[in-house]
């Protein structure tokens, strides 16, 4: 039962909806516990019919939601007195759903994710590759270490994500019906605030790495002083060009969208003299 | 002909690391950093490809898929950035752009697509009423759809790429968009940078 419903929770934001957001994913991650605690058809039908009801949480730590609501319905179809029982599902799976939320967006999407960047960044200089930083620059490069960058990002998010799955799903079903089932399994804001720092520490040293190369790299005699200064001022502007359109609430995006007209209107129509950093 | 196939190969196999965005699975298969390289190796040029995913998913770090928004797509901007190049015959500075504007762009399809699904929970309910618990159908025609959606929207913007290739006078705009484009990693190492530096700040 637990292995099924750990398959089926890869699922769980298929038929996601903007009228009941991941209902249906949930319905079909909790079916084999369901079909299992209510062998008779009805019960079962009201049971499905509970569970396509609204439903929204972080993908990953939904298996806490799962489990618990599981390990719940399995209370309640042993309890004298079901109805009774049912009153405090929607409250349990809301709270648990809402707090499950805030602490897997804040690990998966605002930490974890942007760590694979970095692993993959990271795997690509341990193997000798800066070309991504220079792209007018060509450098012979295996085809197997552009995929083993991204790879081990993947490997080291899937590792974080499976766990979480999986323990999820195991510890909300051993505390069925508390509403504050696995919140206090593990100290999560001390996780957060470790991924924090050695998110920040490992960008701080990438940027660092960059700027030394960039410096290492056009630090010749070909190249002027003055040159040379301006690419090392180039990038800082584009850094605080970014800082900037974040204050007035812009996106990335306009900031490219900045940076490419003014290239364009500058080297291609204006015909300034256009460099490789 | 080689080439059409080639891309129509692509599209198909991006519909497919597409589902891993949302859909099935979530283990970052769909990300930029992987999509550009695996798709790039499969046209000739895993280069371009990588140096493509890696600069789009610099900058697509600024973007949380939180409380239902529908960020930019990553699969899509990926996809035919490197499409654009290797099927389009688009410098990838231009091709980088293009992906930057087809992943963007991709966001109001995905609401549509989202949006779409509403009206079957009033069906999925009849259907449990009538003693059918059977979810797996609506489920697999959920993963068809976006995965059929995904492959002909990165395959039209492959023609539209190489259409725009076409055009006469348009190399001279490659100077300005090659400039632009090696300012592109800075500004994702920007973006790096302050996606932790507020967190610190945040203190958690």
């Amino acid at each position: 039962m637990f292995f099924k419903m750990f398959l089926r929770s890869f699922f769980i934001q298929a038929g996601w909806n903007y009228e009941r957001f991941q209902n249906l994913g949930f319905a079909f991650c909790l079916q084999p516990a369901l079909k299992k605690i209510y062998p008779d058809r009805e019960k079962m039908k009201a049971a499905m019919l509970r569970h396509l009801a609204i439903f929204n949480t972080q993908p990953y730590m939904a298996s806490f939601v799962i489990g618990n609501i599981a390990g719940f319905e399995a209370q309640v179809a042993a309890s004298p007195d079901p109805e009774a029982r049912l009153k405090s599902m929607p409250g349990v799976k809301q709270a648990l759903a809402s707090s499950f939320a805030s602490i897997g967006d804040r690990i998966f999407w605002g930490r974890l994710k942007p760590m694979t960047t970095q692993i993959c960044l990271l795997v690509w200089a341990a193997g000798g590759f800066y070309g991504w930083l220079f792209p007018g620059v060509e450098t012979p490069v295996a085809t197997a270490l552009l995929l083993a960058g991204p790879l081990a990002g993947i490997v080291f998010y899937s590792a974080f994500a499976l766990h979480w799955r999986w323990h999820g799903l195991k510890t909300g079903y051993a505390c069925g019906g508390s509403s504050s089932c696995g919140l206090d399994c593990m100290d999560w804001s001390r996780l957060i605030r470790v991924l924090s720092t050695s998110g920040f520490l490992m960008s701080v040293a990438i940027v660092l790495v960059s700027f030394g190369l960039l410096a290492a790299l056009n630090y010749s005699p070909l190249v002027s002083r003055g040159e040379f200064y301006l690419k090392l001022a180039l990038p800082l502007c584009v850094l605080a060009l970014h800082r900037l359109t974040r204050h007035f609430g812009k996106s990335v995006f306009f900031a490219a969208g900045l940076i490419l007209a003014a290239s364009v209107a500058g080297v291609s129509l204006l015909n300034l003299r256009s460099f490789g950093l | 002909m080689i080439a059409i196939f080639k891309a129509v190969l692509s599209s198909a196999l991006a519909g497919l690391l597409g589902l891993d965005a949302v859909q099935a699975g979530q283990f970052l298969f769909s990300r930029p950093a992987f999509v550009g390289p695996v798709l790039g190796w499969l046209n000739g040029c895993p280069l371009d490809g990588a140096r493509l995913g890696i600069l789009l998913e610099l900058l697509y770090i600024d973007f949380i898929p939180v409380g239902g928004v529908v960020p930019p797509n990553g699969t899509a901007a990926a996809a035919v950035g490197v499409l654009a190049h290797s099927a389009g015959g688009l410098p990838p500075s231009l091709s980088f752009f293009l992906g930057l504007a087809a992943g963007t762009a991709f966001s109001s399809i995905e609401y549509r697509l989202r949006a779409s699904r509403s009206p079957w929970n009033g069906e999925i309910e009849e259907q449990v009423k009538a003693g059918n618990f059977s979810l797996r159908p609506w489920l697999a025609k959920s993963l068809l759809v976006e995965n059929a959606v995904m492959g002909a929207y990165v395959l039209c913007w492959a023609a539209l790429a190489a259409c725009l290739a076409c055009l006469p006078g348009i190399s001279a705009l490659y100077p300005g968009t090659d400039f632009a484009f090696t300012l592109m990693p800075w500004l994702g190492l920007s973006g790096l940078y302050f996606r932790f530096r507020t967190q610190i700040y945040k203190k958690g």
